[in-house]
Protein backbone atom coordinates (compact mmCIF):
# COMPACT_ATOMS: atom_id res chain seq x y z
CA UNK A 1 0.00 0.00 0.00
CA UNK A 2 1.48 3.13 -1.17
CA UNK A 3 2.28 5.93 1.71
CA UNK A 4 1.57 9.62 1.14
CA UNK A 5 4.70 10.71 0.15
CA UNK A 6 6.70 7.97 -1.54
CA UNK A 7 10.21 7.94 -3.69
CA UNK A 8 9.79 6.38 -6.90
CA UNK A 9 12.80 5.90 -8.50
CA UNK A 10 15.81 7.75 -8.21
CA UNK A 11 18.33 8.24 -11.07
CA UNK A 12 22.15 9.36 -10.93
CA UNK A 13 24.42 10.31 -14.03
CA UNK A 14 27.00 8.19 -14.32
CA UNK A 15 30.60 8.83 -15.76
CA UNK A 16 30.85 10.26 -19.04
CA UNK A 17 27.12 11.87 -18.42
CA UNK A 18 23.95 11.91 -19.74
CA UNK A 19 22.08 13.18 -22.88
CA UNK A 20 18.52 12.45 -20.55
CA UNK A 21 17.41 11.77 -17.61
CA UNK A 22 14.37 9.59 -18.13
CA UNK A 23 11.50 8.41 -15.97
CA UNK A 24 9.62 5.67 -17.80
CA UNK A 25 6.63 3.71 -16.63
CA UNK A 26 5.60 6.20 -14.28
CA UNK A 27 2.99 4.10 -11.98
CA UNK A 28 -0.67 4.78 -11.77
CA UNK A 29 -1.57 4.66 -8.37
CA UNK A 30 -0.81 7.93 -6.84
CA UNK A 31 -1.96 11.44 -7.42
CA UNK A 32 0.66 14.22 -7.76
CA UNK A 33 4.57 13.94 -8.49
CA UNK A 34 7.35 15.84 -6.98
CA UNK A 35 11.08 15.91 -8.24
CA UNK A 36 13.49 16.95 -6.63
CA UNK A 37 17.17 17.28 -8.55
CA UNK A 38 20.53 18.43 -8.56
CA UNK A 39 21.72 18.97 -12.26
CA UNK A 40 24.96 19.92 -14.03
CA UNK A 41 25.61 20.67 -17.41
CA UNK A 42 28.77 18.60 -18.01
CA UNK A 43 29.20 20.28 -21.98
CA UNK A 44 27.37 23.14 -22.74
CA UNK A 45 30.23 25.89 -22.60
CA UNK A 46 28.20 28.47 -20.91
CA UNK A 47 28.14 28.81 -17.23
CA UNK A 48 24.58 29.08 -17.90
CA UNK A 49 22.57 25.77 -19.28
CA UNK A 50 18.41 25.57 -19.21
CA UNK A 51 16.80 22.58 -18.47
CA UNK A 52 14.00 20.97 -20.39
CA UNK A 53 10.91 18.82 -19.32
CA UNK A 54 9.02 16.50 -21.30
CA UNK A 55 5.93 14.45 -20.67
CA UNK A 56 5.64 11.18 -22.30
CA UNK A 57 8.05 11.65 -25.10
CA UNK A 58 5.58 14.49 -26.63
CA UNK A 59 7.52 17.35 -27.89
CA UNK A 60 3.78 19.58 -28.77
CA UNK A 61 1.42 21.28 -26.89
CA UNK A 62 3.71 22.83 -24.20
CA UNK A 63 4.48 26.24 -23.09
CA UNK A 64 6.13 28.31 -20.17
CA UNK A 65 6.43 31.06 -18.49
CA UNK A 66 8.96 32.03 -15.68
CA UNK A 67 9.71 34.88 -13.16
CA UNK A 68 14.10 35.08 -13.32
CA UNK A 69 16.50 36.66 -11.47
CA UNK A 70 20.20 37.00 -12.74
CA UNK A 71 21.99 38.54 -9.93
CA UNK A 72 21.30 42.19 -11.44
CA UNK A 73 18.07 42.23 -13.09
CA UNK A 74 14.95 40.84 -12.74
CA UNK A 75 12.74 39.60 -15.79
CA UNK A 76 10.36 37.71 -17.09
CA UNK A 77 10.12 35.08 -20.37
CA UNK A 78 8.02 32.62 -22.07
CA UNK A 79 7.85 30.14 -24.83
CA UNK A 80 6.64 27.30 -26.17
CA UNK A 81 8.48 24.41 -24.33
CA UNK A 82 8.63 23.45 -20.74
CA UNK A 83 11.32 24.58 -19.25
CA UNK A 84 13.71 24.63 -15.98
CA UNK A 85 15.87 27.56 -15.76
CA UNK A 86 18.88 27.17 -15.11
CA UNK A 87 21.46 24.80 -13.94
CA UNK A 88 25.50 25.93 -14.10
CA UNK A 89 27.11 24.83 -17.23
CA UNK A 90 30.20 23.22 -17.69
CA UNK A 91 32.53 26.50 -16.92
CA UNK A 92 30.16 27.38 -14.10
CA UNK A 93 32.50 26.74 -10.39
CA UNK A 94 33.85 23.40 -10.41
CA UNK A 95 31.71 21.03 -8.85
CA UNK A 96 28.66 23.14 -8.41
CA UNK A 97 24.79 21.80 -9.09
CA UNK A 98 22.01 23.45 -9.30
CA UNK A 99 19.00 22.13 -7.13
CA UNK A 100 15.24 22.26 -8.41
CA UNK A 101 11.32 20.90 -7.23
CA UNK A 102 9.10 20.53 -9.30
CA UNK A 103 5.53 19.09 -8.49
CA UNK A 104 2.68 17.81 -11.04
CA UNK A 105 -0.36 17.64 -9.48
CA UNK A 106 -3.30 15.01 -10.63
CA UNK A 107 -0.77 13.52 -13.38
CA UNK A 108 -3.26 11.00 -13.88
CA UNK A 109 -6.46 13.20 -14.23
CA UNK A 110 -8.30 13.28 -18.14
CA UNK A 111 -7.36 17.08 -18.13
CA UNK A 112 -4.25 19.60 -19.10
CA UNK A 113 -1.04 19.07 -16.93
CA UNK A 114 0.07 22.18 -14.84
CA UNK A 115 3.30 22.33 -13.34
CA UNK A 116 5.09 24.24 -10.91
CA UNK A 117 8.76 24.50 -10.84
CA UNK A 118 11.44 26.66 -8.24
CA UNK A 119 15.16 26.40 -9.69
CA UNK A 120 18.59 27.71 -8.29
CA UNK A 121 21.83 26.97 -10.25
CA UNK A 122 24.75 28.18 -7.77
CA UNK A 123 28.27 29.53 -8.45
CA UNK A 124 30.30 31.79 -6.62
CA UNK A 125 30.22 34.55 -9.08
CA UNK A 126 27.97 37.38 -9.87
CA UNK A 127 25.61 35.86 -12.58
CA UNK A 128 23.33 33.17 -12.20
CA UNK A 129 19.67 32.68 -13.65
CA UNK A 130 17.40 31.54 -10.59
CA UNK A 131 13.85 30.93 -11.55
CA UNK A 132 10.03 30.52 -10.67
CA UNK A 133 8.34 28.50 -13.47
CA UNK A 134 4.81 27.33 -14.62
CA UNK A 135 4.72 24.96 -17.17
CA UNK A 136 1.60 23.75 -18.92
CA UNK A 137 1.37 20.25 -21.50
CA UNK A 138 -2.44 20.68 -23.00
CA UNK A 139 -2.81 16.99 -22.91
CA UNK A 140 -5.08 15.13 -21.20
CA UNK A 141 -3.34 11.97 -21.01
CA UNK A 142 -2.20 10.54 -17.99
CA UNK A 143 1.33 11.38 -17.70
CA UNK A 144 3.91 7.69 -17.91
CA UNK A 145 6.84 8.85 -18.89
CA UNK A 146 9.22 12.48 -17.59
CA UNK A 147 12.22 13.02 -19.33
CA UNK A 148 14.89 15.72 -18.49
CA UNK A 149 17.64 17.02 -20.46
CA UNK A 150 19.93 20.29 -20.85
CA UNK A 151 21.45 22.53 -23.26
CA UNK A 152 24.61 19.78 -23.02
CA UNK A 153 24.49 16.48 -21.22
CA UNK A 154 23.83 15.94 -17.97
CA UNK A 155 27.15 15.83 -15.79
CA UNK A 156 28.04 12.79 -13.87
CA UNK A 157 26.55 12.67 -10.05
CA UNK A 158 23.57 14.94 -11.82
CA UNK A 159 20.63 12.85 -9.92
CA UNK A 160 16.67 13.65 -9.81
CA UNK A 161 14.21 11.39 -7.52
CA UNK A 162 10.83 10.96 -8.79
CA UNK A 163 8.27 10.81 -5.71
CA UNK A 164 4.50 9.74 -5.73
CA UNK A 165 1.86 11.82 -3.50
CA UNK A 166 -1.25 10.29 -2.16
CA UNK A 167 -4.18 12.39 -1.36
CA UNK A 168 -5.78 9.32 0.42
CA UNK B 1 -0.60 10.32 16.53
CA UNK B 2 -0.03 12.61 13.03
CA UNK B 3 2.35 10.82 10.45
CA UNK B 4 5.15 13.59 9.04
CA UNK B 5 3.14 13.98 5.85
CA UNK B 6 -0.45 12.88 5.33
CA UNK B 7 -3.62 13.75 3.02
CA UNK B 8 -6.17 15.72 5.90
CA UNK B 9 -8.65 16.13 2.85
CA UNK B 10 -9.53 16.13 -1.02
CA UNK B 11 -12.30 18.31 -1.77
CA UNK B 12 -14.02 18.20 -5.59
CA UNK B 13 -15.44 21.44 -7.45
CA UNK B 14 -19.06 20.87 -7.24
CA UNK B 15 -20.18 23.68 -9.58
CA UNK B 16 -20.61 26.14 -6.54
CA UNK B 17 -18.21 29.24 -5.77
CA UNK B 18 -16.42 28.14 -3.03
CA UNK B 19 -15.19 24.96 -1.29
CA UNK B 20 -14.52 24.75 2.19
CA UNK B 21 -12.27 22.50 4.15
CA UNK B 22 -13.76 22.71 7.77
CA UNK B 23 -12.81 20.88 11.02
CA UNK B 24 -9.20 20.60 10.19
CA UNK B 25 -7.28 19.28 13.21
CA UNK B 26 -4.83 21.09 14.94
CA UNK B 27 -2.77 17.94 14.98
CA UNK B 28 -0.12 19.04 12.45
CA UNK B 29 2.89 21.84 11.93
CA UNK B 30 1.91 23.44 9.19
CA UNK B 31 -0.69 22.62 6.27
CA UNK B 32 0.12 22.54 2.33
CA UNK B 33 -3.30 22.69 0.29
CA UNK B 34 -2.68 22.07 -3.21
CA UNK B 35 -5.28 23.26 -5.92
CA UNK B 36 -5.18 22.47 -9.68
CA UNK B 37 -7.80 22.81 -12.37
CA UNK B 38 -10.03 25.33 -14.10
CA UNK B 39 -12.99 27.73 -13.19
CA UNK B 40 -16.15 28.25 -15.57
CA UNK B 41 -15.23 31.28 -16.56
CA UNK B 42 -12.43 33.89 -15.87
CA UNK B 43 -11.77 34.89 -11.92
CA UNK B 44 -9.59 35.68 -8.76
CA UNK B 45 -9.46 33.43 -6.36
CA UNK B 46 -9.69 34.12 -3.10
CA UNK B 47 -8.90 32.69 0.62
CA UNK B 48 -11.02 32.88 3.98
CA UNK B 49 -9.34 31.20 7.28
CA UNK B 50 -12.12 30.63 9.58
CA UNK B 51 -14.97 32.62 8.29
CA UNK B 52 -13.47 36.07 8.95
CA UNK B 53 -14.50 38.27 6.52
CA UNK B 54 -13.16 41.39 8.18
CA UNK B 55 -10.00 43.27 6.87
CA UNK B 56 -7.50 41.51 8.41
CA UNK B 57 -5.57 39.95 5.96
CA UNK B 58 -2.53 41.56 3.68
CA UNK B 59 -0.06 39.79 1.01
CA UNK B 60 2.92 40.74 -0.71
CA UNK B 61 3.70 38.85 -3.95
CA UNK B 62 6.08 38.77 -7.36
CA UNK B 63 4.62 37.88 -10.25
CA UNK B 64 5.78 36.96 -14.38
CA UNK B 65 3.87 37.53 -16.95
CA UNK B 66 6.30 36.38 -19.50
CA UNK B 67 7.28 39.65 -20.54
CA UNK B 68 8.03 41.63 -17.13
CA UNK B 69 8.34 41.13 -13.69
CA UNK B 70 6.18 42.50 -11.04
CA UNK B 71 5.48 42.88 -7.32
CA UNK B 72 2.15 44.50 -5.66
CA UNK B 73 1.10 44.70 -2.17
CA UNK B 74 -2.32 45.16 -0.61
CA UNK B 75 -3.51 45.69 2.28
CA UNK B 76 -6.19 45.76 5.32
CA UNK B 77 -8.46 43.09 3.16
CA UNK B 78 -11.57 40.96 4.03
CA UNK B 79 -9.61 37.79 2.26
CA UNK B 80 -6.46 36.61 1.10
CA UNK B 81 -6.66 37.94 -2.62
CA UNK B 82 -4.29 38.23 -5.15
CA UNK B 83 -1.85 35.58 -3.56
CA UNK B 84 -4.03 31.73 -4.78
CA UNK B 85 -4.30 34.22 -8.39
CA UNK B 86 -6.66 33.83 -11.40
CA UNK B 87 -8.26 30.91 -12.92
CA UNK B 88 -10.31 30.57 -15.91
CA UNK B 89 -11.09 28.19 -18.68
CA UNK B 90 -7.61 26.78 -18.95
CA UNK B 91 -4.96 24.61 -16.70
CA UNK B 92 -3.21 26.23 -13.54
CA UNK B 93 -2.31 25.39 -10.40
CA UNK B 94 -1.28 26.63 -6.45
CA UNK B 95 0.38 25.28 -3.76
CA UNK B 96 -0.27 27.60 -0.40
CA UNK B 97 2.26 26.55 2.50
CA UNK B 98 0.07 27.44 5.82
CA UNK B 99 3.36 27.63 8.19
CA UNK B 100 2.78 26.79 12.20
CA UNK B 101 -1.06 27.41 11.18
CA UNK B 102 -2.16 25.51 15.06
CA UNK B 103 0.07 28.12 16.77
CA UNK B 104 -1.62 30.01 19.01
CA UNK B 105 1.01 32.49 19.12
CA UNK B 106 1.58 34.09 16.60
CA UNK B 107 -0.65 35.81 13.39
CA UNK B 108 -0.45 32.79 10.24
CA UNK B 109 1.36 33.22 7.31
CA UNK B 110 0.91 31.87 3.79
CA UNK B 111 3.46 31.17 1.63
CA UNK B 112 2.24 30.46 -2.13
CA UNK B 113 3.29 29.49 -5.55
CA UNK B 114 0.73 30.04 -8.08
CA UNK B 115 1.40 29.17 -12.07
CA UNK B 116 -1.22 29.53 -14.85
CA UNK B 117 0.42 29.55 -18.32
CA UNK B 118 -1.49 31.73 -19.85
CA UNK B 119 -1.69 34.67 -17.15
CA UNK B 120 1.65 34.25 -15.26
CA UNK B 121 3.38 32.61 -12.18
CA UNK B 122 3.94 33.90 -8.61
CA UNK B 123 5.50 33.90 -5.71
CA UNK B 124 3.55 35.65 -2.60
CA UNK B 125 3.30 35.63 0.91
CA UNK B 126 -0.10 36.48 2.69
CA UNK B 127 -0.89 37.22 6.44
CA UNK B 128 -3.87 36.44 8.37
CA UNK B 129 -3.54 38.96 11.64
CA UNK B 130 -4.72 36.66 13.78
CA UNK B 131 -3.07 34.26 16.31
CA UNK B 132 -6.70 32.25 16.14
CA UNK B 133 -5.46 28.03 15.04
CA UNK B 134 -6.38 27.39 11.49
CA UNK B 135 -9.58 25.08 11.58
CA UNK B 136 -11.02 26.21 7.94
CA UNK B 137 -9.89 26.94 4.87
CA UNK B 138 -12.33 28.28 2.35
CA UNK B 139 -11.34 28.69 -1.50
CA UNK B 140 -13.74 31.39 -3.57
CA UNK B 141 -14.29 32.51 -6.97
CA UNK B 142 -14.17 36.54 -6.32
CA UNK B 143 -17.45 36.03 -8.81
CA UNK B 144 -20.21 34.01 -10.51
CA UNK B 145 -18.03 32.05 -11.63
CA UNK B 146 -17.57 28.18 -10.43
CA UNK B 147 -15.26 25.31 -9.51
CA UNK B 148 -15.96 22.70 -11.67
CA UNK B 149 -16.09 18.71 -10.57
CA UNK B 150 -12.41 18.64 -12.62
CA UNK B 151 -10.64 21.11 -10.03
CA UNK B 152 -9.07 19.48 -7.02
CA UNK B 153 -8.12 20.49 -3.70
CA UNK B 154 -5.99 18.38 -1.56
CA UNK B 155 -5.22 19.86 1.87
CA UNK B 156 -2.05 18.08 3.52
CA UNK B 157 -0.31 18.51 7.07
CA UNK B 158 3.12 18.22 8.09
CA UNK B 159 3.97 17.13 11.20
CA UNK B 160 7.33 18.41 12.93
CA UNK B 161 8.98 16.30 15.86
CA UNK C 1 26.97 35.15 20.10
CA UNK C 2 26.78 34.77 23.87
CA UNK C 3 27.81 31.21 24.85
CA UNK C 4 25.62 31.12 27.36
CA UNK C 5 22.71 32.13 25.31
CA UNK C 6 19.93 29.37 25.14
CA UNK C 7 20.04 27.52 22.23
CA UNK C 8 16.09 26.46 22.36
CA UNK C 9 14.05 23.33 22.63
CA UNK C 10 15.15 20.03 20.61
CA UNK C 11 12.27 17.54 19.63
CA UNK C 12 13.45 14.19 17.91
CA UNK C 13 11.63 12.30 15.32
CA UNK C 14 7.95 10.97 15.31
CA UNK C 15 6.33 8.98 12.97
CA UNK C 16 6.96 8.93 9.17
CA UNK C 17 3.98 9.50 6.40
CA UNK C 18 6.44 7.86 4.29
CA UNK C 19 9.54 9.11 2.55
CA UNK C 20 9.04 12.34 3.98
CA UNK C 21 10.76 12.10 7.74
CA UNK C 22 10.94 14.66 10.69
CA UNK C 23 14.17 14.46 11.62
CA UNK C 24 14.24 17.40 14.42
CA UNK C 25 12.43 20.61 15.54
CA UNK C 26 14.02 23.82 17.34
CA UNK C 27 11.50 25.89 18.70
CA UNK C 28 12.73 29.01 20.98
CA UNK C 29 11.38 29.43 24.28
CA UNK C 30 10.65 32.76 26.61
CA UNK C 31 14.49 34.48 26.44
CA UNK C 32 14.70 33.72 23.03
CA UNK C 33 17.70 31.84 21.42
CA UNK C 34 21.03 33.02 19.71
CA UNK C 35 21.04 30.51 17.29
CA UNK C 36 19.23 27.42 16.14
CA UNK C 37 21.69 24.49 15.69
CA UNK C 38 20.89 20.70 13.93
CA UNK C 39 23.61 18.88 15.29
CA UNK C 40 24.45 15.59 14.43
CA UNK C 41 22.39 15.07 10.71
CA UNK C 42 22.47 11.86 9.46
CA UNK C 43 23.73 11.03 5.84
CA UNK C 44 20.63 8.61 5.63
CA UNK C 45 18.45 10.65 3.63
CA UNK C 46 18.65 12.29 -0.04
CA UNK C 47 17.39 15.82 0.40
CA UNK C 48 16.76 18.01 3.44
CA UNK C 49 14.02 20.50 4.09
CA UNK C 50 14.04 23.09 6.44
CA UNK C 51 10.34 24.61 7.24
CA UNK C 52 10.52 27.56 9.48
CA UNK C 53 8.64 30.68 11.44
CA UNK C 54 11.09 33.11 12.54
CA UNK C 55 11.04 36.47 14.36
CA UNK C 56 14.59 38.05 15.91
CA UNK C 57 14.91 40.78 18.37
CA UNK C 58 16.53 43.19 15.76
CA UNK C 59 15.60 47.02 16.24
CA UNK C 60 14.04 46.79 12.66
CA UNK C 61 10.73 45.24 11.10
CA UNK C 62 12.71 43.10 9.46
CA UNK C 63 15.96 40.87 10.03
CA UNK C 64 18.65 38.74 8.00
CA UNK C 65 18.58 34.49 8.27
CA UNK C 66 22.08 33.70 8.08
CA UNK C 67 22.95 29.67 7.65
CA UNK C 68 26.52 28.19 8.37
CA UNK C 69 27.21 24.47 7.60
CA UNK C 70 29.23 22.05 9.24
CA UNK C 71 30.77 25.50 11.47
CA UNK C 72 32.16 26.81 7.89
CA UNK C 73 33.06 30.37 8.76
CA UNK C 74 35.93 30.93 5.69
CA UNK C 75 34.31 32.83 2.72
CA UNK C 76 32.92 29.35 1.61
CA UNK C 77 29.38 30.64 1.01
CA UNK C 78 28.00 32.58 -1.85
CA UNK C 79 23.89 33.50 -2.46
CA UNK C 80 21.90 35.00 -4.88
CA UNK C 81 17.94 36.14 -4.57
CA UNK C 82 15.24 37.14 -6.61
CA UNK C 83 12.93 39.97 -4.34
CA UNK C 84 9.32 41.33 -5.23
CA UNK C 85 9.19 44.33 -2.95
CA UNK C 86 5.11 45.26 -3.16
CA UNK C 87 6.20 47.52 -5.68
CA UNK C 88 9.36 46.05 -8.00
CA UNK C 89 11.11 42.73 -8.65
CA UNK C 90 15.34 42.99 -7.79
CA UNK C 91 17.62 40.48 -7.94
CA UNK C 92 21.26 40.78 -6.48
CA UNK C 93 23.91 38.96 -5.33
CA UNK C 94 26.99 38.43 -2.71
CA UNK C 95 30.28 35.95 -3.29
CA UNK C 96 32.80 34.51 -0.84
CA UNK C 97 30.75 35.31 2.62
CA UNK C 98 31.59 34.04 5.33
CA UNK C 99 27.99 32.53 6.34
CA UNK C 100 25.12 32.86 3.62
CA UNK C 101 22.05 35.52 3.85
CA UNK C 102 19.42 32.79 2.70
CA UNK C 103 16.14 34.79 3.94
CA UNK C 104 14.07 37.37 6.00
CA UNK C 105 12.02 37.22 8.81
CA UNK C 106 10.47 39.77 10.79
CA UNK C 107 12.36 41.36 13.63
CA UNK C 108 11.02 43.45 17.07
CA UNK C 109 9.47 46.94 15.61
CA UNK C 110 7.54 44.82 13.60
CA UNK C 111 3.96 44.05 14.70
CA UNK C 112 3.36 41.70 17.51
CA UNK C 113 3.06 38.47 16.84
CA UNK C 114 4.08 39.06 13.12
CA UNK C 115 6.60 36.46 11.65
CA UNK C 116 8.29 36.14 8.83
CA UNK C 117 8.37 32.17 7.18
CA UNK C 118 10.04 29.97 4.67
CA UNK C 119 11.09 27.00 3.41
CA UNK C 120 14.49 25.76 2.48
CA UNK C 121 15.39 22.87 0.41
CA UNK C 122 18.54 21.11 0.11
CA UNK C 123 19.28 18.66 -2.68
CA UNK C 124 22.13 16.08 -1.68
CA UNK C 125 23.28 17.08 0.63
CA UNK C 126 25.48 13.93 1.98
CA UNK C 127 26.90 14.19 -1.56
CA UNK C 128 30.87 13.73 -1.63
CA UNK C 129 31.36 14.82 -4.98
CA UNK C 130 29.02 18.24 -5.18
CA UNK C 131 29.16 21.71 -3.91
CA UNK C 132 26.35 22.42 -1.79
CA UNK C 133 23.10 24.44 -3.50
CA UNK C 134 20.52 25.76 -0.91
CA UNK C 135 16.94 26.84 -2.30
CA UNK C 136 15.08 28.82 0.02
CA UNK C 137 11.37 30.76 -0.44
CA UNK C 138 10.69 33.12 2.53
CA UNK C 139 8.85 36.50 2.75
CA UNK C 140 7.17 38.93 5.19
CA UNK C 141 3.95 40.70 5.53
CA UNK C 142 3.44 43.10 7.61
CA UNK C 143 0.13 44.56 6.51
CA UNK C 144 1.43 47.20 4.21
CA UNK C 145 5.18 46.57 4.23
CA UNK C 146 7.29 42.97 3.63
CA UNK C 147 8.69 41.45 1.31
CA UNK C 148 8.70 37.55 -0.93
CA UNK C 149 12.04 36.23 -1.70
CA UNK C 150 13.80 33.03 -3.83
CA UNK C 151 17.24 32.75 -2.23
CA UNK C 152 19.89 30.86 -3.76
CA UNK C 153 23.03 30.24 -1.60
CA UNK C 154 26.29 27.76 -2.27
CA UNK C 155 28.64 26.35 0.55
CA UNK C 156 31.79 25.83 -1.88
CA UNK C 157 32.77 22.55 0.12
CA UNK C 158 31.85 18.90 -1.34
CA UNK C 159 31.31 17.83 2.92
CA UNK C 160 28.17 15.88 3.33
CA UNK C 161 26.30 18.44 5.75
CA UNK C 162 26.09 16.95 9.13
CA UNK C 163 25.64 20.18 11.21
CA UNK C 164 23.20 23.42 10.04
CA UNK C 165 23.50 26.81 12.66
CA UNK C 166 20.74 29.35 11.35
CA UNK C 167 21.17 32.90 13.17
CA UNK C 168 19.76 36.18 12.97
CA UNK C 169 21.66 39.44 12.69
CA UNK C 170 24.88 39.57 14.86
CA UNK C 171 23.79 40.34 18.37
CA UNK C 172 20.39 39.55 18.01
CA UNK C 173 18.43 36.42 19.75
CA UNK C 174 15.53 34.93 17.81
CA UNK C 175 12.07 35.70 19.82
CA UNK C 176 9.80 33.25 21.74
CA UNK C 177 7.60 31.13 18.93
CA UNK C 178 10.76 30.73 16.34
CA UNK C 179 10.63 27.35 15.33
CA UNK C 180 12.92 25.83 12.34
CA UNK C 181 11.90 22.33 11.58
CA UNK C 182 14.27 19.49 9.87
CA UNK C 183 13.05 16.94 7.68
CA UNK C 184 14.86 14.60 5.66
CA UNK C 185 14.11 13.21 2.32
CA UNK C 186 14.48 9.41 1.36
CA UNK C 187 15.81 8.94 -2.07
Amino acid sequence: MATTYQKIETITVGAGGATALDFVSIPQTFDDLIIKFSFRDGTYGSTLSTCYMTFNNTTSNRSTRWLFGNGGAAGSGNAANMYLPNIPGATATASTFGNADVYIPNYRASQNKSSSADVVPEGNTGGTYMSLVANLWSDTAAINRITLTADGNLAQFSSATLYGIKNS
Amino acid sequence: MAKTYEPIATLAGTGASSIIFSSIPGTFTDLVLVMNGTASSDTNVFVELNGDTSNNYSVTAMTGDGSSASSYRNANYAALQSLFGYFGTAGGMVLGHFMSYANAAINKVVLARYNYVSNLTLAGVGLWRSNSAITSIKVKTSNSATFPTSTKFTLYGIKAA
Amino acid sequence: MSPLAPLGVFAFPGISGGDFESIATVTVGAGGASVASFPSIPSTFKHLQIRFVARSTNSDNMDNLFINLNSDSSSNYSFHYLLGDGSSVGSGAGASQTKVVTGRITSGTAASNAFGAGIIDIADYASTNKNKTLKNLTGVDLNGAGNIWLWSAGWFNTSAISSITIAAASGTNFAQHTQFALYGIKG
